[in-house]
């Protein structure tokens, strides 16, 4: 089966991608509809939160972190994907990833936009948050460099502002295309203002390929060390469960994994939505349920490794809680993410089911589930269950603010995410037609190619 | 702010220097709040005044410590407040005062919260159908003197808690006008079985123990770390036994059904069958082999085989419990009130007081006390059985008026009694209240008291660590609401309605007092000193130290009328038995209301702001019952529904609820938190001298089905360190202590 | 605000850990619990609600483990399944140990938490931005987060109960984290004093609120860098060095007869707080 049918014509393609921005199926409402809904139950609980404070998220003294750092991790692990797709991929030549790799920076994007919330709804003083920031003030006060905290916060900023760059970046000569498609109002001059009098000459086209890929290979560094980072906020610690080395790989690899079980969900969704089954093809996305496969074995074997290394290290307190996760009240939960982490994801290496759209569906959910269950079963256990039993504290519930709050990113996420679909091409035109273009040169050479203006 | 009353008085002593102490009662808060005018602070109309011109006593922002005595028990406890702007902040121990030598237990500490309590009654309040209207105090006491009017003297009672000092004189001169021998003092926990042993073997109530002289400290369920006698002072008795002479450590052992604060320290715990102490103290006598006479007599058929078998203690205990106390001397033995609460509750204590002449204790660690020159003014003891005398009388109708000190027997009185019914045959009711409890709700007139940090008087404590001490408790702010008054006070006002010419010369109770102590200046050591400077000593140190005579103990050891009863069969219907547990931080119920002390963890569950079921974990476990199981305690007199909590420091046979939660009014913090055991405890008296015996209900427990989540500061993991080394043990054998600091 | 204030500073803050060329000088606050002496009778903790503002957070909140006290008294018992604890319990008073090297310090985002000269680990209300990370690192768990703004809670300090409050302690609000600071403003006060009068503070000048009320005298607490304190010569005595993760006394075959301990040491954060062991009789 091929990744795309050759013979498509470049005007179809405009027109194609072009009407995503226009009328999408009913579902696309619907969707918007929830998202809205779930973000005002998040809002409504964090104005609740901010005005009451922290406590109502039933988190508690030595208990002090609990979904949102969970969720924040689970945020920026999605963003990993999109720099997997559009610039590790990119490099690596896998011309793939063109039709769908705009959708997923995208993601990348929103998911750090999502993540950044959850620094900020942590927060016991979100008022207070730029004291985190490094800027010239009258005290000659400076932030703790030797906090991971802080690197976090770094990080995180430096790789979003990256990534909305390189989305934006990318997206320039479709911005163009669109702005020439439409008629007028103020898309149109949105499209103009940022399509930057992008003309498609020669040098506009050289200028900008060295941009892009510049921007990728920063990009890629950015992207491991990020991870790698909220990985150091608990491996740098001194607590039983946190204090593993293997921790930044493991986050980057759990980070790489969720992102791909993301992929495939918003790939299906999207595909449905605007009607891109010529574009997202089930070919391609075979190849990634074949990606998505490979990373979670690796995530099974870095698990396996942290679990023998706890063993053989004769850590007594660490080995301790992972006894405790496994047998504990956070049993349920954490087999759990052992079943949706290593052992869903064999349904992958069932080739009939690697273009099932709707096991893949419902797989993708459970791997999603899964990789959230993970980074909850980072965090909670060891306040739990860490050095000092007399706090030891097995009761520890998220209240429904905690959940309301949770609830309410995915909303958040979805909407930033769908309005864009909307508003912006998700399928890069002009990487398509390339793609098209090399792989219909024999076609031509055939003389059977479709007659359309090139 | 300033009071009729205080203007008064500041009219009648011009401020100077030398009377600063007195006036920092009025003055000093008046320089610090409002400089003048006529709001209290309880308007918060205070108006912001300049530091420029403060009273040369009050520098902002530097803290000045007047000494008072802290009222929050009858240890008598001196303190010093730490006073800031004419607020007092935080009480320390005084460590002039050879009681607490400057240190003061958390109950004291939370006096403060009891001052400053939101919920403190603030106007005089006449019933009005169920509601308190709030009137003056000119009509508070019109209308006593009203309905004194032509009742008699017998028709007349009083009921207060222990009471000592010029208060006592005062109370005795009032009750001595009205013709009224009523005055029952009550408490609802108080050592009496224990002093009637006392007096019936050493000749005195309260010898003086020397813990700190002792080698080994048998104790029979005294709690005199936590709640016995005179605690904050035992404790620093305790600290230097266990320092011990040369290396050599004091040992602790504790026999008792439930495991009290002193018994968690102990050195050996013992879970003795609730009611058999007196067999176990016999069994050791006989153990020990030193007896003779009439004593060998008695205890010859204690063989430790028959004394385990009644008593639960292994006979290996008893031998090495023998063994110890023969080897080291002297040993003090000690009877607590897990020994007295029961029928026999007398027979128990003597016999556990012949093991302290067997082994030659008597006039080593155990010493006679000082007597105080002044018999007057040396404290009335409170007992149990003056309620239920007053109750019997209140249910025969033999009384119209009732006074009411403070106390609070609806709440601590058996529910058998049905006290609240009783009370309400006599026809006017006054209550002296701090809070609107349940006493006081149930009276016709509220009078409101002054806090002890507003207040005048002096007080004898019962035991006297040292010499005679009289401490002076005074002001340490200005009144907090201007219509509260001193008990001092409103016993002058009532007993001028009687004998106005003999108490003219006195405008309030200050004054009194003052002069009081200025009469017999000479007797309180100020011989030759003017009054003036005797006076503010006297303020300034918050005690007088008297050198009193040191009686000599009457030993009288008398086996005749000694006879324990063996234990009684197990009670199919209620085979548990009940022990309402006294904890160091409620105590009888009359502090609850105070935030510090529910979220004090209790010390040995940890538990807070809730009442709760001990049990032991075999007998749980063979009731099926898991901790924060809801279970409802049944007794022949009611029941009651408490969460369980698995203790293994309490005999199998034995429950415990703790005394002091379950009020149903009060206040905010103590309204609707836990149980009351009094509730279900069955009216069975100590035989011989009638006093409640506290131990002696039985009761079953049968499961509700519902459960909760125990609210405590230990987490899942218990009691347990999990192989963690966080609070470490050593055995006497592997250490040496003569190295240490 | 430059690079070099920046580097100056950390050199400042960062150098008070245990290191042989950087001696404390004049003072190391540092305590002594004596855990025979301790009978767990709560005076301790209830002194520093008093002064040290601490919130009473009533019921539900203490249900959902939002208690403030910075001093705890925890109660053990024998695990080894006998059936009574027939050797009593083990209280233990457990309040921040004042780590020499934090663990909660360099975590701290914005610096909140940081040492003193006179080795304490000090929190400052202002900056702290309330993520929480000291506390998720503390060994301890001895460090309480305000989830709620308590001045303004309900019965908290209703009414007249807040003019009981210590002026010269911060009442703090909803968001920041807090703990026991070794009573900073009785210290800072003693301090100052001395340094007017030209000397050090003296040892029994300065005690702490929980040092103060204890009816055994089992807490110490003094300068440990004056060898006339009696801070200083239990920590001799029982030798046990503030510098080291693992006493020598520990290293000898058979142990020590020694009480001294530090609790979780071999986490190299070297507390200031030494406990010396309870005792308990082996004759009976």
């Amino acid at each position: 089966m091929k990744d795309i049918r050759e013979d498509i014509a470049w005007a179809k393609i405009n027109q194609d991608v072009m009407k995503s921005l226009e009328n999408p199926r009913p579902l696309y409402w619907v969707i918007l509809f929830f998202a809205v809904l779930a973000f005002g139950i998040g809002i409504g609980c964090e104005v609740y939160q901010y005005q009451m404070g922290m406590g109502v998220a039933n988190l508690d003294n030595p208990h002090v972190w609990g979904l949102y750092i969970a969720t924040f991790i689970f945020w920026i692990g999605m963003s990993h994907s999109g720099t997997l797709l559009s610039a590790i991929l990119h490099l690596m030549h896998a011309d793939w990833r063109k039709p769908i790799y705009r959708f997923a920076e995208a993601m990348t994007t929103f998911s750090l936009m999502t993540a950044g919330l959850f620094v900020m709804v942590h927060l016991g003083r979100l008022w207070q948050f730029y004291y985190a920031v490094p800027y010239p003030n009258e005290r000659w006060v400076w932030p703790n460099f030797q906090s991971p905290l802080l690197w976090d916060a770094m990080a995180i900023f430096t790789y979003l502002s990256s990534s909305v760059l390189f989305l934006f970046v990318g997206m320039i000569p479709d911005l163009a295309i669109a702005r020439d498609n439409m008629q007028s109002g103020w898309r149109r001059k949105l499209y103009t203002l940022l399509a930057l009098g992008w003309e498609g000459t020669d040098r506009q086209w050289r200028n900008f390929r060295v941009t892009y890929l510049t921007i990728a290979c920063f990009l890629i560094p950015l992207a491991v060390s990020v991870h790698s980072i909220v990985a150091s906020d608990f491996g740098m610690s001194q607590q039983p469960g946190w204090h593993v080395t293997s921790f930044p790989p493991y986050f980057v690899a759990g980070a790489l994994y969720s992102g791909c079980a993301a992929i495939i969900t918003l790939f299906i969704i999207l595909r449905y939505v605007f009607k891109f089954e010529e574009y997202m093809t089930l070919p391609i996305l075979k190849k990634i349920v074949r990606l998505t496969f490979a990373i979670a074995m690796v995530w099974t074997y870095l698990n396996c490794v942290e679990f023998a290394s706890v063993w053989y290290s004769h850590d007594a307190v660490s080995k301790d809680l992972l006894i405790q996760k496994m047998t504990g009240p956070y049993a349920p939960f954490w087999w759990a993410m052992i079943f949706c982490g290593s052992i869903v994801p064999l349904i992958f290496a069932i080739k009939r089911f690697q273009t099932n759209i709707p096991v893949l569906f419902a797989t993708s959910l459970l791997l999603n589930l899964g990789m959230w269950l993970e980074r909850w079963m980072i965090v909670s256990p060891t306040f739990s269950h860490g050095y000092y039993p007399w706090t030891w504290d097995h009761d520890q519930w998220p209240s429904m603010i905690q959940w309301g709050i949770v609830f309410g990113s995915f909303g958040w996420f979805t909407l930033l995410f769908m309005v864009f679909c909307k508003m912006f091409p998700s399928v890069s035109m002009y990487e398509v037609k390339e793609m098209v273009y090399h792989r219909s040169l024999h076609l031509k050479q055939n003389g059977t190619v479709e007659q359309g203006v090139h | 702010m300033i009071d009729s009353d205080s203007v008064k008085n500041l009219a009648g002593h011009p401020f100077d220097r030398r009377d600063f102490l007195k006036v920092l009662g009025w003055g000093g808060a008046a320089a610090a709040l409002s400089g003048c005018g006529n709001t209290s602070i309880e308007d918060g109309k205070e108006t912001v005044v300049s530091y420029v011109e403060a009273k040369d006593y009050v520098i902002p922002g530097v803290a000045v410590y007047f000494n008072s005595t802290c009222a929050q028990c009858d240890a008598g406890c001196s303190i010093t407040g730490k006073i800031r702007e004419g607020r007092v902040l935080k009480l320390e121990g005084n460590p002039e005062s050879p009681i607490n030598k400057g240190r003061l237990c958390g109950l004291g500490q939370a006096a403060v919260q009891h001052h400053y309590n939101p919920d403190r009654v603030r106007e005089p309040l006449l019933r009005n159908g169920d509601k308190g209207e709030a009137i003056s105090w000119e009509k508070a006491y019109a209308l006593i003197n009203e309905k004194l009017a032509g009742v008699k003297g017998e028709e007349i009672a009083l009921v207060s808690g222990d009471v000592s000092g010029h208060q006592k004189v005062l109370l005795g001169n009032y009750m001595d006008s009205l013709g009224s021998k009523n005055h029952f003092v009550y408490e609802a926990v108080s050592p009496a079985v224990v002093r009637a042993a006392n007096l019936k073997f050493y000749g005195v109530e309260m010898p003086r123990y020397r813990i700190d002289k002792a080698k080994v400290v048998l104790s029979f369920g005294a709690d005199f770390l936590g709640t016995w006698v005179s605690p904050v002072h035992f404790a620093q008795q305790y600290a230097a036994f266990r320092k011990g002479v040369d290396g050599q450590r004091g040992v602790l052992i504790q026999a008792e059904s439930k495991m009290t604060l002193t018994g968690a320290n102990a050195d050996r715990w013992l879970a003795v069958r609730p009611g058999t102490e007196g067999i176990l103290a016999l069994g050791i006598i006989n153990a020990l082999g030193v007896a003779t006479g009439d004593v060998a007599e008695l205890v010859k058929d204690y063989d430790k085989v028959r004394v385990s078998r009644e008593t639960g203690v292994e006979p290996s205990n008893i031998d090495k419990i023998a063994a110890i106390l023969k080897l080291r001397s002297p040993s003090l033995v000690l009877v607590g009130s897990a020994a007295e609460g029961y029928q026999h509750g007398l027979q128990n204590a003597a016999a556990i007081n012949l093991l302290n002449q067997v082994l030659g204790n008597v006039g080593k660690t155990i010493e006679a006390p000082v007597s105080v020159p002044f018999p007057q003014m040396a404290p009335a003891k409170g007992k149990t059985a003056a309620l239920k005398d007053l109750n019997d009388d209140l249910a025969a109708g033999k009384y119209k008026v009732l006074f009411n000190v403070a106390t609070n027997p609806v709440f601590t009185a058996p529910a058998s009694y049905k006290f609240r019914d009783n009370m309400a045959k006599a026809g006017f009711k006054v209550a002296f209240a701090h809070y609107l409890d349940e006493t006081a709700l149930q009276a016709d007139l509220v009078l409101p008291l002054d806090s002890e940090m507003e207040d005048w008087g002096t007080h004898v404590p019962e035991y006297l660590a040292d010499t005679v001490q009289i401490n002076i408790q005074q002001p340490l702010m200005e009144r907090l609401h201007a219509n509260t008054r001193g008990f001092g006070d409103i016993l002058l006002a009532l007993v001028k309605q009687r004998r106005a010419e003999e108490y003219k010369a006195f405008d309030d109770y200050y004054g009194y007092l003052r002069s009081a102590v200025l009469q017999n200046k000479a007797a309180l050591g100020g011989a030759g000193s003017d009054d003036d400077t005797f006076w503010n000593d006297t303020l300034s140190n918050g005690i007088v130290k008297l050198s009193g005579a040191s009686g000599a103990l009457s030993l009288k050891v008398d086996v005749s009328g000694l006879k324990l009863p063996t234990p009684k069969e197990i009670d199919e219907q209620y085979p548990m038995n009940l022990i309402p547990a006294v904890t160091s931080n409620l105590r009888d119920g009359r502090h609850t209301n105070q935030p510090w002390i529910q979220e004090s963890p209790d010390p040995l569950t940890t538990i807070v702001w809730d009442s709760w079921v001990e049990m032991h974990p075999k007998m749980a476990l063979q009731l099926g019952i898991v901790e924060g199981d809801i279970v409802k305690v049944t007794s022949k007199t009611g029941s009651v529904s408490a969460q369980v909590y698995l203790f293994p420091g309490i005999h199998p046979d034995a429950v415990s609820i703790p005394i002091g939660r379950g009020h149903d009014a009060m206040g905010r913090y103590a309204k609707g938190y836990g149980v009351n055991p009094f509730e279900i405890m069955d009216a069975v008296f100590e035989s011989a001298t009638g006093e409640l015996a506290m131990h002696e209900t039985r009761v079953n427990i049968t499961k509700t089905g519902q459960r909760v989540i125990v609210v405590k500061d230990e987490g899942p993991a218990g009691g347990r360190q999990m192989g963690r080394k966080i609070a470490a043990r050593m055995s006497t054998d592997q250490v040496d202590l003569s190295k240490e600091v | 605000m430059s690079v070099t204030n920046l580097l100056d500073n950390w050199a400042a803050v960062r150098h008070f850990h245990p290191i042989d060329d950087k001696p404390h000088d004049p003072y190391k606050w540092a305590m002594a619990i004596d855990l025979d002496a301790c009978i767990g009778c709560n005076a301790c903790a209830v002194a520093c609600y008093a002064e040290n503002n601490l919130p009473v957070v009533g019921r539900e909140k203490f249900k959902h483990g939002q208690v403030m006290h910075w001093m705890r008294i925890e109660r053990y018992w024998d695990e080894d399944g006998r059936d009574y604890p027939d050797q009593g319990f083990q209280f233990l008073p457990m309040m921040c140990q004042q780590c020499e090297a934090a663990p909660c310090e360099t975590v701290c985002p914005v610096g909140a938490t940081n040492h003193t000269q006179d080795g304490l680990n000090s929190q400052i209300y202002n900056r702290c931005i309330g993520s929480r990370y000291c506390s998720a690192n503390c060994p301890f768990k001895v460090r309480y987060f305000n989830w709620y703004d308590y001045p303004t809670t309900e019965n908290v300090w209703p009414a007249e109960m807040n003019y009981q409050l210590n002026p010269d302690v911060t009442v703090r609000g909803k968001g920041v984290m807090e703990k026991c600071t070794f009573c900073v403003q009785r210290l800072r006060a003693a301090e100052v004093t001395a340094k007017g009068e030209g000397r050090i503070v003296r040892e029994g000048e300065v005690q702490t609120a929980c040092q103060q009320s204890c009816p055994t005298g089992a807490i110490s607490f003094g300068n440990l860098v004056d060898p006339e304190s009696r801070v200083h010569k239990q920590w001799q005595a029982q030798q046990v060095d503030l510098d080291k993760d693992m006493q020598e006394k520990n290293q000898k075959e058979g142990g020590s007869d020694l009480r001294g301990y530090r609790i979780l040491e071999e986490l190299r954060s070297y507390p200031s707080v030494m406990y010396l062991e309870r005792v308990r009789e082996s004759a009976v």
